[in-house]
């Protein structure tokens, strides 16, 4: 009996570890049968407002019997990953949101469906050509413009006025002029800053390298070679330095703006001014109500006067992964959010929409009314399938401007050191 | 043949019959034979499809061209030692193992230290107070790391961190807005504190244990025949406790090779790659670069250099019969 007991006590133990490791592989994909279909689509956090969303995908399910769409809100750390190991999986979303710096990355890959066909259905006339050109690989149509945006400089109203600030700066020399007229007037409180700029916003220091005629690289065929060490490039470097300086902020100088996220520094009040995309003014609201009216932005001054700096045109694509299960439902999808319907909320949401000429609703209000001014002037990261990784690993850009504002490097070693790796990565 | 037993035989008595060890003859019947291997599957079984398969796995991948195109079409392109060569001439590819080396071995060292003098501590105390220490180790143990890291980050922040505030306050003006994280050794001090702070408790418990073991007479003995701190030290707490040393020393020393989570969150390998790790050159090349054939290279020539460091104690592991290592 006891030996008959312990046989029993081993076979059940081996029949729950084999049931237990089975089990889990079962239920992977979906059933299709009876027509009920998911339509998984990951857009991220920040873009699309929900309104839209809501509106878009109570639209699509009512024009398409027995579908449900599955809305995922994604982040936007550690977004390469998560797409890497979703597209990688069984059942990869179908609808996708890449940023526009990642999309070439993902087109030469070779993961995204070919939407070459069907760009004139998707509104194809009215695309933005820097995203459409970040959608593109290889002559093909992989990924279409959803929005773009770019950074603006957001400042409080009140604060300009008690410093005797009458206009906003239109020129370098009155920004800075701006900042020392803050500083005069706020500088007894320790905690004040005329302009937070942390050491890594490297989307602010393209703007003045391209202010200054250069880029941080150039395209040489199908290749890209590093521009950093330029004279342009170092001008704009020496600006972004000269900013730090004659601020005085107290932003690290070897993190970028969202560690701490400087919406929140902004939104506690003591800040006069920061580089920022129109939505973290959104954000910065949501602890201080009252900043929204006292806040307005102006766009990047030019060192000429009266213009202003070209922009880096941040936005995003979307895409339809190659292994979808429902393509012609993603599809389906696109063209309903590229209609002028959804591209117009877009705009009155304060963003550049991606597939659409019509920016009248960005005058709605001052701060979307400078970033549409300054989106006329917008340029692109370089468009290769390696600045994805430069974003995802260790981006040179903000060694090199940690180094140069520490004065641990000189601006030749800095930037010359930044061009070397750049170009390392750029074939490697 | 039979063996003749002569037992004397005392007169008058009847002898007891001499006593023969009853010979049984123990036929093993087919379950008692199995059960042993049956309930030793569960555990065998699933430490191969977990460990086992993906460690296969990874040392195929090494051999193939596995880009995220690759992967997500399940192409098999098979490149045989390429990957391998584009690892090792990369001369960044021998700085970041040698300071892998030294890190792994200064954090291993300062582990093994500390836990062992806090085990030696938590002997002597009594009561309340010993309970107070092992409930703090504990809690520091428990402590999920990206939490840990994200309070150090506070902590050591140049602007707003508790540490430079309160040394300013001591006295040290010049920690005023000092930066922790400027270069790559104070980086990854930062860091090696932050791993030995959660390693500490699991070595400080596997010795205080072994300790336990040690009678307490002897060290009384010890005291009588006027041996000093150190000497008893080394005669009768040290073997107690040097099997467990051994086996602490030997798991910090996998443990911390493999670290990533702290290191990445910390500064992402920065200031300019200079607290960069083996693991992180794994992350940076598979999931970041989504290079993972040359990942899963660098993954199999870690533990090859994991290997070498621990080639002693494996020796003994494999070579030892009893339990007892040391």
């Amino acid at each position: 009996m006891k030996r008959l007991t312990k046989l029993v006590a081993g076979a059940a133990a081996i029949a729950l570890a084999t049931a237990g490791c089975a089990g889990s592989g079962g239920n992977s994909s979906e059933e299709s049968s009876g027509g009920e279909r998911t339509l998984t689509v990951w857009l991220m956090n920040g873009s699309a407002p929900e309104t839209l969303t809501d509106a878009l995908n109570k639209e699509f399910e009512g024009a398409n019997e027995g579908v449900t769409v599955k809305y995922e809100v994604q982040e936007w750390g550690g977004i390469q990953d998560k797409l890497t190991t979703a597209l990688a999986s069984q059942n990869p979303p179908d609808v996708i949101e890449l940023g526009n710096t990642q999309a070439p990355s993902f087109a030469a890959d070779g993961v995204l469906t070919d939407l070459s066909g069907d760009v004139s259905d998707l509104n194809g006339d009215q695309w933005l050509s820097s995203l459409k050109d970040s959608g593109e690989w290889d002559g093909k149509q992989y990924a279409t413009p959803f929005y773009a945006a770019n950074r603006v400089v957001l400042y409080r109203t009140d604060m300009f006025q008690q410093a005797g600030i009458a206009a906003p700066p239109t020129s370098r020399a009155e920004w800075l002029d701006a900042i020392t007229k803050l500083k005069a007037k706020f500088g007894s409180d320790p905690q004040f800053q005329p302009l937070y700029l942390p050491g890594q916003n490297w989307y602010s220091l393209l703007s003045f390298i391209y202010d200054e005629g250069g880029d941080i690289a150039e395209k040489d065929g199908t290749e890209f070679k590093a521009t950093v060490n330029s004279p342009e490039a170092k001008a704009g470097l020496e600006f972004y330095k000269q900013l730090v300086d004659a601020s005085g902020t107290t932003a690290p100088k070897d993190n970028d703006e969202q560690n701490p996220e400087q919406a929140g520094i902004y939104g506690q009040g003591k800040v006069a001014m920061m580089i920022a995309l129109p939505w973290e003014l959104g954000t910065a609201a949501k602890d201080n109500p009252d900043i929204e009216k006292n806040s307005s932005a102006f766009a990047i001054p030019s060192k000429t006067a009266g213009k202003t700096a070209p922009v880096f045109q941040g936005g995003s694509n979307l895409a339809i992964p190659v292994n979808s299960k429902n393509p012609d439902l993603a599809k389906s999808y696109l063209k309903l959010l590229m209609s002028d319907k959804y591209q117009g909320q877009l705009a009155e949401a304060g963003m550049v929409p991606g597939a659409s000429t019509d920016l009248s609703a960005l005058d709605a209000t001052p701060v979307s009314k400078a970033m549409a001014e300054a989106s006329q002037s917008g340029k692109a990261a370089p468009a290769t399938p390696k600045w994805a990784t430069v974003e995802a690993g260790q981006n040179p850009l903000k060694d090199m401007m940690t180094a140069y504002l520490t004065g641990a490097k000189d601006l030749d070693t800095a930037t010359n050191d930044a061009n070397s790796a750049l170009d390392a990565a750029f074939t490697g | 043949m039979t063996a003749t037993v002569h037992t004397s035989v005392p007169a008058g008595a009847t002898p007891p019959a001499p006593a023969r060890a009853p010979r049984r003859r123990r036929t093993i019947s087919l379950g008692e034979k199995t059960i042993p291997y049956l309930l030793l599957a569960p555990a065998v079984v699933v430490m191969l499809v977990l460990l086992g398969w993906p460690a296969v796995q990874v040392i195929g991948i090494s051999f193939r061209k596995l880009d995220l195109g690759e992967l997500v079409r399940g192409e098999l392109v098979w490149v045989g030692f390429d990957n391998y060569t584009e690892v090792l001439s990369d001369p960044e590819f021998w700085t970041i193992t040698l300071r892998t080396v030294l890190f792994t071995a200064s954090i291993v060292a300062a582990t093994v230290l500390v836990g062992m003098l806090l085990a030696l501590l938590m002997r002597h105390l009594s009561g309340p107070v010993r309970v107070a220490l092992q409930v703090t180790l504990v809690l520091a143990w428990a402590t999920p790391i990206v939490a840990a890291t994200t309070m150090f980050q506070w902590i050591f922040d140049q602007q707003y961190g508790i540490l430079n505030k309160t040394l300013v306050k001591l006295g040290f003006d010049s920690f005023q807005g000092f930066s922790w994280f400027s270069s790559g050794v104070s980086t990854l001090t930062v860091i090696g504190i932050l791993i030995v702070w959660q390693a500490v408790p699991f070595v400080c418990f596997t010795i205080y244990a072994g300790l336990l073991q040690a009678p307490k007479e002897l060290y009384e003995a010890a005291a009588m025949d006027g041996t000093s701190a150190w000497q008893s030290f080394t005669t009768v707490s040290w073997p107690a406790i040097r099997p467990l040393v051994t086996l602490a020393t030997f798991l910090s020393v996998i443990w911390d090779f493999k670290v990533f989570a702290q290191v990445w969150a910390i500064r992402q390998g920065g200031p300019d790659g200079e607290s960069t790790t083996l693991p992180l050159l794994m992350y940076l090349r598979g999931i970041a670069g989504r290079h993972f054939g040359v990942a899963s290279a660098v993954a199999v020539l870690m533990i090859l250099v994991l290997v070498v460091l621990t080639a002693r104690y494996l020796q003994l592991l494999l070579r030892t019969r009893e339990g007892d290592i040391s």
